[in-house]
């Protein structure tokens, strides 16, 4: 089998437009590396047979982008025109939609392939996609330990190199934290920036997809096709046409760069401290500007986090009731019997404790006493930011407090998981882009993460700095080492 | 022994008259089969997000002004979240902290006495869907679900039965006349409860709301049947529950749907997947330009122009004649003779054909022609019902058609050949007259207008009989 899929987008392209290669090549061997890593259970659903006709369909169009005809996996949590969606649940096990998502429109619209649906934790709710109702995916550089989550499938996949493209969600962290711990570029872009119409909602005001990809030029010329204001998502953003990958390669000297102080304090591994202050000092020596700041309650986010997802969790899921589509109780004695028990089998445990949270947040007064003050710290958070950027042209720290734990591990306490998250959720609170480049591996070789945050819709920054580290650094990302 | 005192609040729900749904594109019509306006968006589907439909946003903000409220100028959305089959997504698109309107009032009016009721708050939300249940099994109609509603909560301001139909006659004229709402109860596009309670103190008594009533004058039947069984059990030393009874129109009476829960929680909070919205000063000036002619300011300029209480009650009732009448307000047109004929001949026309006034081939240049003819006592009203037929359907000019009956302005010459002749031919009414019986003229007069035949104008015949009379 050949090994196009491990060369550039650019370069497979060539091979594309010189006809060397046919688009089939490309999808015969994205389902090869599948079928060969089937263990990572990376997947809930191939698409096997479409993406073999339409790679034929394609082999006589010209080859118009950078995307033609290369495969890309979706998370499944993002409706896919009658193609499973199932949210990693058993509430939509058998949920074929109906429309496409505005991302999986402009996909199309570029002719990319899907391969199929990633794994993720169930709805979205965990950050290490062991909550899913297909069993967990694996991290590729060491099947024993968890991808991350809850875009655990999707990390897992480009990590493993068998798609060269996919699409993640971010909530609180759930793109770039599983791209940490499986090494690779993951970004969350600025609230807004892509439509949400057709993602599955999770946490309706934090929500966010994003592309997770092998390295960073590939990211930012994926979220050029991604984003634009939809006329279906009235939170998304109309903004000028503009090129994120238009500052890669430019020189970082004299940017300003600042290091929120609770992120480098003792919450953080040793070994993640040490590559980060590595990733530092590099970052000084080429001239950049580095300072220690505060960043006001950005202890709490976590907090706010839980407040705010569970919040609005509780009600973006009452309509999985049993009645329109999805799991349904079969006979059941009357309708609060149908609610009750299509909703205690249709859900598993960790979906069920947050919708239950939620609706007690929600509740009489506690709206008043949690989720308003939540959205008002929130703000404070977003405001803090903001002011940070007025001096800062980026700020950093690692992304993750641990690198990859083990699949048997923290499964007693799940409040303990939130803590996987607690240095990229800040970003969802603040609204703001947020970027994982891998800065090197532990002694164990699992990946460690740096974690890039831009002001708001400045994602071409956050990509100039990125694509900086990555070349200087120069890692081999590929757990099999390549060839 | 102190009487009992009736307290009563009101909700109004009514569907706003827009051609799609509050927060998606597919159509708001009544009538059409299950399920066939519908689609992802107000099935509720996972993935799918709300839009704002802007003309909803308008009618609502007239119902709001025309309502005297204040407006909340930054508004947003609130989730009411709460299961039931007939609301798609569990939760119900409203809103709770910043309705569109606040504090507004009704002025209604009881045997010349007028009195306020207090308009608490008006409110934008999604209708949910239609429940139709049969042999033991729930049918879902969602050609209804999102349709854009206002709420519209008084405040317990109504004493009575007749000030409560009072005040849903008010409200549904302003809506009509806004062109916010057809408010037809019947088909549900306006919908009431009424909070009824009786107390023999200043503190209210006990809050019983009923539902589904389904006209204004059952609302007052409701009302005085539920005084009287509030009293009624409070006399037999009841203590009664707050409740929710709906109305039976088989027997005039209330019956019990449930017992309300206390702190029923609806778990409101801040709609996520809409921003808010701003509503500024340019945009509500604009909005309240665009409102329609109220009824009253339209009752005042009937009056004002002479039509008669009676009459100005029938156009009022009747928009498509007020609407018409209003064309020509200020053209300088007879507008009793006018309205006489609106209500009159065509209504006649009208009803006997089952066909709407724009569709006949009346134009606005034949009626001014007509009320200017019957105005001038160019035809008499015998004449027009003769050519009503002809005027409502040929598109001939009302000349070409008084023609083709036969009816034309005689000439000078014509109309004083047969003054001569009448005069030759009653040579003793016209020495009557001139001995100084005045009725004598009368009859001459009536001799030439049979002459005539109706095609000479009264005035001209009176002025030149009184003329030839005195030669």
């Amino acid at each position: 089998m050949s090994k196009y899929l491990n060369l550039e987008l650019k370069e497979i392209n060539k091979l594309l437009k010189e006809r060397k290669i046919k688009p089939l090549d490309l999808v015969e061997e994205a389902f090869d590396n599948i079928e060969k890593n089937k263990d990572l259970n990376a997947f809930i659903t191939l698409n096997k047979d479409q993406a073999i006709k339409m790679a034929k369909d394609l082999e006589n169009k010209e080859v118009d982008n950078l995307f033609f005809a290369i495969p890309i996996a979706i998370k499944d949590n993002i409706c896919t025109k009658d193609l499973r969606t199932t949210c990693a649940s058993k509430m939509l096990e058998n949920f074929i939609p109906v429309y496409d998502a505005t991302v999986i429109e402009k996909i199309k619209q570029h002719n990319m392939i899907i391969i199929g649906k990633t794994n993720m934790d169930e709805f979205a709710m965990g950050s290490t996609s062991r909550t899913s109702y297909f069993g967990p995916p694996k991290n590729p550089w060491d099947e024993n330990k968890i991808a991350g989550g809850s875009s655990g499938g999707s990390a897992s996949c480009i990590s493993a190199r068998l798609v060269p493209l996919a699409l993640g969600t971010d909530t609180g962290g759930s793109i770039r934290q599983p791209a940490s711990y499986c090494g690779l570029v993951g970004m969350k872009p600025t609230y807004g920036r892509i439509s949400r119409y057709g993602l599955i909602a999770f946490g309706s005001s934090l929500d966010q997809i994003g592309p997770m990809t092998r390295n960073v030029y590939e990211n930012a010329a994926l979220l050029n096709i991604l984003c634009g204001k939809d006329e279906k998502d009235l939170t998304s953003t109309r903004r000028e046409k503009e090129d994120f990958t238009s500052l890669i390669g430019e020189d970082i000297k004299g940017m300003n760069i600042a290091i929120p102080k609770y992120f480098v304090t003792d919450i953080v591994e040793k070994e993640i401290l040490e590559k980060f202050n590595n990733t530092v000092n590099l970052l000084k020596e080429n001239g950049c500007n580095v300072e220690y700041i505060d960043i006001d309650y950005i202890e709490n986010a976590v907090t706010l986090y839980q407040i705010i997802a569970m919040g609005e969790a509780s009600s973006n899921l009452a309509r999985f009731d049993g009645i329109r589509y999805g799991y349904s109780y079969e006979n059941p004695k009357n309708l609060e019997e149908l609610y009750s028990k299509t909703r205690q089998i249709g859900f598993g445990d960790e979906v069920k404790r947050r919708i239950m949270v939620g609706s007690l947040i929600l509740s009489g007064e506690n709206a008043k006493t949690y989720y308003d003050k939540a959205l008002r710290i929130r703000d404070d958070i977003r405001k803090s930011f903001l002011k940070a950027f007025e001096k800062y042209d980026l700020i950093i720290g690692p992304t993750t407090t641990t690198v990859a734990y083990n699949l048997t591990d923290n499964l007693d306490d799940p409040s303990k998981t939130f803590l996987d998250d607690i240095l990229v959720i800040p970003v969802n609170m603040a609204g703001l882009p947020g970027l994982n480049i891998p800065i090197g591996f532990n002694k164990d070789k699992l990946p460690i993460g740096l974690h890039i945050i831009g002001n708001e819709f400045d994602e071409k920054t956050i990509y100039k700095l990125a694509s900086y580290i990555e070349k200087t650094l120069n890692l081999n990302l590929n757990p099999k080492g390549g060839e | 022994m102190n009487q009992y005192k009736t307290t009563i609040g009101i909700e109004v729900h009514a569907e706003l008259k827009t051609k799609s749904k509050m927060f998606s594109d597919s159509a708001n019509n009544y009538g059409k089969m299950a399920n066939t306006c519908t689609n992802v968006i107000d099935l509720g589907y996972p993935g799918t997000l709300p839009t704002i439909n802007e003309k909803a946003i308008e009618l609502a903000l007239r119902a709001a002004l025309v309502l005297h409220c204040k407006i909340n100028k930054v508004m947003h959305f609130d989730r009411k979240n709460y299961f039931y089959p007939d609301n798609p997504k569990n939760y119900q698109i409203t809103q709770n902290r910043t309705p569109i309107g606040i504090d507004g009032y009704v002025e209604i009016t009881i045997n010349n006495v007028p009195k306020k009721i207090r308009i608490h708050d008006i409110h934008i939300e999604e209708d949910t869907c239609k429940s139709i249940h049969s042999n033991n099994k729930s049918l879902l109609d969602f050609n209804r679900a999102g349709v854009p509603l206002v709420e519209i909560v008084t405040e317990a301001d109504m004493n009575s039965a007749e000030e409560a139909m009072a005040y849903l006659e008010k409200l549904r004229e302003l809506l009509l006349y806004a062109d916010v709402s057809d408010c037809k109860i019947e088909e549900g596009s306006m919908r009431c409860d009424c909070n009824v309670s009786v107390s023999k103190t200043e503190t209210y008594g006990t809050k019983i709301e009923v539902k589904n009533i389904g006209s204004i004058s059952n609302v007052g039947v409701a009302i005085d049947y539920e005084k009287a069984r509030q009293i009624s059990l409070l006399e037999k030393g009841q203590v009664l529950k707050e409740e929710t009874r709906r109305f039976d129109d088989k027997t005039n009476s209330t019956i019990l749907m449930r017992v309300k829960e206390t702190g029923n929680d609806y778990r409101y909070f801040p709609e996520p997947d809409i921003p808010f919205i701003e509503l500024t000063d340019e945009y509500i000036e604009e909005v309240a330009k665009n409102i329609p002619m109220t009824a009253e300011k339209r009752r005042e300029i009937y009056l004002n122009n002479g039509i008669s209480e009676v009459n100005v009650k029938k156009i009022i009732q009747n928009r498509t004649i007020s609407d018409y009448l209003n064309k020509f307000i200020n053209q300088n047109l007879n507008l009793v003779i006018a309205s006489n004929l609106l209500l009159g001949d065509i209504t006649a026309y009208i009803n006997k054909y089952e066909i709407p006034l724009e569709k006949t081939a009346l134009t606005d240049e034949k009626f001014i022609d007509i009320v200017t003819c019957l105005d001038t006592g160019k035809i008499n009203s015998k004449i027009f019902k003769e050519i009503l037929e002809d005027v409502m359907e040929q598109d001939l000019p009302v000349e070409k058609i008084l023609e083709n009956h036969g009816v034309r302005e005689m000439s000078e010459e014509e109309l004083s050949e047969i003054i001569n002749k009448v005069l030759e031919n009653n040579e003793q009414s016209v020495s009557d007259y001139k001995k100084g019986n005045e009725r004598a003229i009368k009859y001459l007069m009536g001799q030439i207008m049979k002459e005539t035949k109706g095609n000479a104008n009264p005035n001209t015949i009176v002025e030149k009989l009184e003329s030839k009379l005195k030669e």
